[in-house]
């Protein structure tokens, strides 16, 4: 396969235009769809994500890069799909129910799909039986709840205790953030893990996954 | 040097900030108590207090140690009714000059919150970026959603608080981070501030944003070692200062100023409000990267 670092680069750096020239010329020149994603891009976002634990990177330039890792997943899906390759895994996510706050959930979600991971997003202000609904579809779903009010952060165990009331806790894994969010809290109300930053919500989810 | 006109909610003894929040952990009193004393002394005008997940008898019992060591009101941060009324019923106004304590905050679905004005007249910060749809809480999206939520949740605290003037009311539009600002928050916030300025029915109330959050997520310096928050956030006041903002919860410790039109930060938010979508978030990060 010849050498598409120039797709590393535009996802490092952001520059969704050059990702999609990159991405289509790769195609075009026969590059093997999956191979770009696990050599190129997954490496560029996980970069992405060490600059950031290390303060190089700041929030812009994750949502910058995640978009440039976008653009070229949303050229490589259907081939993807194609050839049967499955995502990392697939992340419900939303923000509890009563809370409208959606930056931190948005954050985490572009840099889970950055990470190869099928995103569902719920949105804001989402009921326990939703998050239930769509755990059921399919076993292992990993669902990120996000809060960020002290008064809505003890929906995330309603979610939890819905979940088993519907006999769908064991088959779904269940990962938890937001401002009020502790390690501490996470394990007080049983959920299975905790990040305080998008960037380490994908390390999370790859445990989980 | 303050600046004339700014009215700072000092924003520190907050369970979200990290410090703060292990004092809590370690049940620092006093900690908090030098964090208190600190803020006025700095120029705070008020003294939040949030005291995060806690029981509402430990927000009584804040509120009477605080005012122990400041003759700054308070205001009362919680979105927890019960939490609320703790800390009103706690509250001694005469050893505040007979100043009103403010309650952080309410929104629309949050109204029942106004029946403690019963318990002690207070001034409330009106989280106008939200309203009511179909019994349920939205986002407020466009300018004109702001104003009218503003103009819903003002009449409603009028209504329900009998005495209550347009002096008593703290509009908060709702700031968001700059630096994830993809679809055009500050836009909304710029243009909402516009109407509520131009419209009488608004004649007296006070405006007020958290503006820590304006640049929350963003690194500290610039590569030549100046800063990048405190000057983004005096552009914003900059710019909204005019149109009626006349509060912040800030950081007493942040060096606010009204900024020329040509300094880098003032330029910055000037394009920024010309841009739209990623473009806002690129020119964010060439502030602070040039």
């Amino acid at each position: 396969m010849s050498d598409y670092k120039e797709l590393y680069d535009a996802i490092l750096t952001g520059n969704a235009k050059k990702a999609e020239e990159v991405t289509k010329a790769a195609l075009e020149a026969k590059a093997d769809p999956t191979e770009l994603v696990k050599k190129y891009m997954v490496p560029a976002m996980d970069e992405v994500g060490k600059r950031f634990e290390c303060n190089e990177y700041f929030v812009p330039e994750l949502l910058i890069a995640a978009r440039a890792m976008k653009t070229s997943l949303e050229i490589l899906t259907p081939l993807l799909a194609e050839a049967g390759a499955e995502p990392v895994g697939r992340v419900v996510i939303g923000t509890v129910q009563g809370d409208l706050h959606d930056i931190g959930k948005n954050l985490v979600a572009s840099m889970l799909e950055g990470g190869g991971f099928q995103v569902i997003d719920l949105g804001v202000d989402v009921p326990p039986e939703k998050f239930v609904e769509v755990a059921k579809e399919k076993d292992g779903t990993i669902l990120a709840l996000s809060a960020l009010l002290t008064t809505t952060m003890t929906m995330m165990k309603n979610v939890i205790e819905a979940l088993e009331k519907a006999g769908v806790r064991k088959n779904t894994r269940v990962m938890i953030g937001g401002a009020p969010i502790t390690q501490q809290y996470a394990d007080e109300i049983g959920a299975d893990g905790y990040s305080d930053n998008a960037s380490a919500a994908v390390a999370m989810a790859r445990k989980l996954a | 040097m303050p600046i004339p006109g700014l009215t700072i909610i000092g924003e520190t003894i907050n369970d979200s900030v990290p410090s703060t929040h292990k004092l809590f952990d370690a049940d620092d009193i006093d900690g908090i108590l030098e964090i208190a004393k600190m803020q006025e002394e700095k120029g705070a005008a008020y003294i939040d207090v949030n005291i995060g997940p806690r029981p509402a008898e430990f927000m009584a019992d804040m509120v009477r140690k605080i005012q122990g060591v400041t003759a700054r009101p308070l205001s009362i941060d919680t979105p927890d009714p019960a939490i609320a009324e703790a800390g009103l019923a706690a509250y001694d106004p005469e050893r505040a000059g007979d100043e009103k304590p403010i309650v952080n905050s309410i929104s629309a679905l949050r109204a029942e919150m106004f029946d403690l004005y019963k318990i002690r007249p207070f001034k409330p910060i009106l989280l106008v970026s939200e309203n009511v749809v179909d019994g349920r809480s939205a986002s407020c999206h466009t300018a004109q959603e702001t104003f009218e939520a503003a103009r819903q949740l003002v009449g409603t605290f009028l209504e329900r608080c009998p005495g209550a003037t347009n002096d008593d009311c703290i509009i908060d539009p709702g700031i968001a981070p700059l630096g994830s600002d993809s679809e055009g928050n500050i836009h909304r916030l710029v243009a909402a501030m516009e109407l509520i300025h131009g419209d009488e029915f608004f004649a007296g109330c006070h405006a007020s944003v958290g503006l820590s959050n304006f640049t929350v997520m963003l690194p500290p310096k610039r590569p030549d070692g100046s800063p990048v928050k405190g000057p983004l956030e005096s552009a914003f006041l900059t710019k909204v200062m005019p149109l009626g903002l006349d509060m912040v919860i800030g950081s007493v410790k942040r060096k606010y100023d009204l900024l020329p039109p040509d300094h880098p930060a003032m330029a910055c938010l000037e394009e920024c409000l010309k841009l739209s979508g990623f473009d806002v978030l690129m020119r964010v990060r060439e502030f602070y990267t040039s």
